[in-house]
């Protein structure tokens, strides 16, 4: 397990967020949690983080060094002044370069951002300045960001959120071959199904507490998405859909390993 | 303690203008040349983080650190920096634990430390005649022993200007992104807090209450106006800031003049930000 949640309880102003929450996500899996509005989802995030007060307990399986787990995060919003001068590639130096930008960026970071932007296919952004960037490239930089980390751990809020579908779909494959080549454990809080159903190799339920935990297809069944989101909620039938495509189908291409 | 004749003679033989030949206008140059950079540079995390609020508050604590100074027998001017630094600092720890908005934070530091400076200051007419000098400001009365200090502060904020420059933009820009990509946000703020109060502080003596903010945002404004980049940006703030600075000081001391210093320092750096907003104006509508 690289993560795991023990008993953890968060309440704010007396009003409990999370109830002894009692969940794990898969050591370099795709872990998912899923859950209607208000369900704590973020707030689980936060918590794993350190952004939050909880009681119970978080364990995180050490790092890849044997040192603490090193974690990346890509935050579901990111407001800033957009106004501000700053391009992607200071962006992205501005947490690895001693000498201040005011000195200019080192030839070997910029050479490593550009790096950083072409893993995650964003390498027309170097020179843009991060303002002006729309909602899908603005999560290829931080998603970059979060990389830099070189991280053991990559934490999403809403990797699809303010994304138009196809994009969504683009992200997933980059999420997923990203993960395959670098080998770090994924969860992010997400409240797009059919991603999960495609994506995720584990899924936590959540509902204040845990509704259901494991395997998405196991997890995900009418009665608990009934407990989760109330009545008439079901997955897409990939048979009933044009191609047996869903919006986010990339399991379809790992099919013939398993 | 430190005799800065020297020095001033050199300035005289390098720049032999007749405006320099009193003594205190060279020293309000070098005092000048050493403040403008400093909160130009300031202005830029100024600027681009919204703290021009938290400036404005710092500044005015300084009513409460001379009244301070008063209670206590202490030479104002210093009761001044501490008591600022304490305000600035104290203000970081409440937004830090405080659920309240930052701007709530802050409003509320404000109304006090102004309240306890009036509370004191109205017991004593001597007293309030002195606190004008804090609302204009004057930088032609600035004293060996400040200048001296504005050297050390120079040092000490440039220093931490070149080592965390790329940091507070990290932390500026989302701090709990930065604390979970391991910038150690809680350091980086302290330490900024601590260093603008001081730069305001010594500001207030120069420029007067009303007008320090203006050095550390106007300088800032037209430097985002003008600048494409983040480097950029720091080395425009300071450009502008020091011109405005030492032009200022020379206009007013000109005959046809005759204006406050403080104030012809910030109306020349508002020109120049009417011609950085033209040229923003101008560019917008080019593909960047």
């Amino acid at each position: 397990m690289a993560v795991a949640f023990e008993n953890v309880t968060v309440s704010v102003g007396g009003t409990v967020i999370l109830d002894k929450v009692t969940a794990s996500a898969p050591l370099r899996g795709s872990t998912a949690i899923v859950g209607p509005n208000g369900a704590g989802k973020t707030t689980l995030l936060l918590a794993l983080l350190g952004q939050v007060r909880y009681q119970g307990a978080i364990r995180v399986a050490a790092g890849a060094g044997g040192g603490p787990a090193r974690v990346g995060y890509v935050p579901q919003r990111f407001p800033f002044d957009r106004g501000m001068p700053l391009t992607v590639t200071e962006f992205l130096v501005m947490g690895q370069q001693r000498r201040p930008l005011w000195l200019g960026v080192r030839k070997s970071q910029r050479e490593r951002a550009r790096k950083l932007l072409a893993s995650v296919k964003a390498e027309a952004l170097e020179n843009r300045p991060l303002g002006a960037l729309s909602g899908g490239e603005m999560q290829r930089a931080l998603l970059a960001l979060a990389l830099q980390q070189e991280p053991d751990l990559l934490i999403l809020d809403e990797p699809a959120a303010g994304v138009d579908a196809r994009g969504g779909v683009i992200f997933c494959e980059l999420l997923e071959s990203l993960r395959a080549s670098c080998g770090f454990t994924q969860i992010m809080v997400s409240h797009d199904l059919a991603t999960v159903t495609h994506h995720a190799t584990h899924v936590i339920a959540l509902n204040r507490r845990v509704i259901a935990e494991g395997p998405p297809a196991e997890t995900l069944t009418r009665e608990t998405l009934t407990a989760l989101f109330g009545l008439h909620m079901g997955l897409v039938d990939r048979d009933a859909m044009p191609g047996r495509q869903t919006a986010c189908d990339c399991r379809r291409r790992e099919a013939p390993h398993v | 303690m430190f005799d800065l004749s020297p020095v001033y003679d050199l300035m005289l033989r390098l720049m032999p203008f007749e405006t320099l030949e009193p003594r205190f206008m060279r020293q309000a140059l070098l005092a000048l040349a050493l403040l403008a950079p400093m909160t130009a540079a300031m202005g830029v995390q100024v600027v681009n983080f919204r703290m021009a609020f938290f400036a404005d508050a710092i500044s005015h604590s300084a009513f409460a650190g001379v009244a301070m100074g008063l209670i206590l027998s202490v030479d104002p001017g210093w009761s001044m920096a501490v008591f600022g630094v304490v305000v600035g600092l104290a203000i970081v720890a409440a937004q830090r634990r405080s659920a309240l908005s930052s701007d709530t934070v802050i409003g509320v530091f404000f109304a006090a430390v102004v309240a306890f400076g009036l509370a004191v200051v109205s017991r004593d007419r001597n007293v309030a005649r002195d606190m004008q000098r804090f609302l204009y400001g004057d930088i032609l009365s600035i004293r060996d022993g400040e200048v001296v200090f504005l050297c050390f502060l120079f040092v000490a904020l440039m220093a931490f200007q070149a080592l965390a420059y790329n940091r507070l933009l990290y932390v500026g820009l989302n701090p709990a992104l930065a604390q979970t990509h391991r910038v150690r946000v809680a350091v980086h703020q302290y330490l900024y807090a601590g260093l603008i109060s001081l730069v305001v502080v010594f500001a207030v003596q120069a420029m007067g209450v009303l007008l320090v903010t203006a050095m550390l945002i106007v300088p800032g404004a037209a430097a985002r106006n003008l600048a494409r980049s983040a480097g950029a940006m720091f080395w425009w703030s300071i450009m502008i800031g020091l011109v405005s600075a030492v032009a200022g000081l020379f206009i007013s001391a000109q005959d046809w003049a005759r204006t406050a210093t403080g104030a012809t320092i910030i109306l020349v750096a508002f020109g120049f930000f009417l011609i950085s907003a033209l040229a923003a104006w101008l560019r917008q509508g080019q593909p960047r």
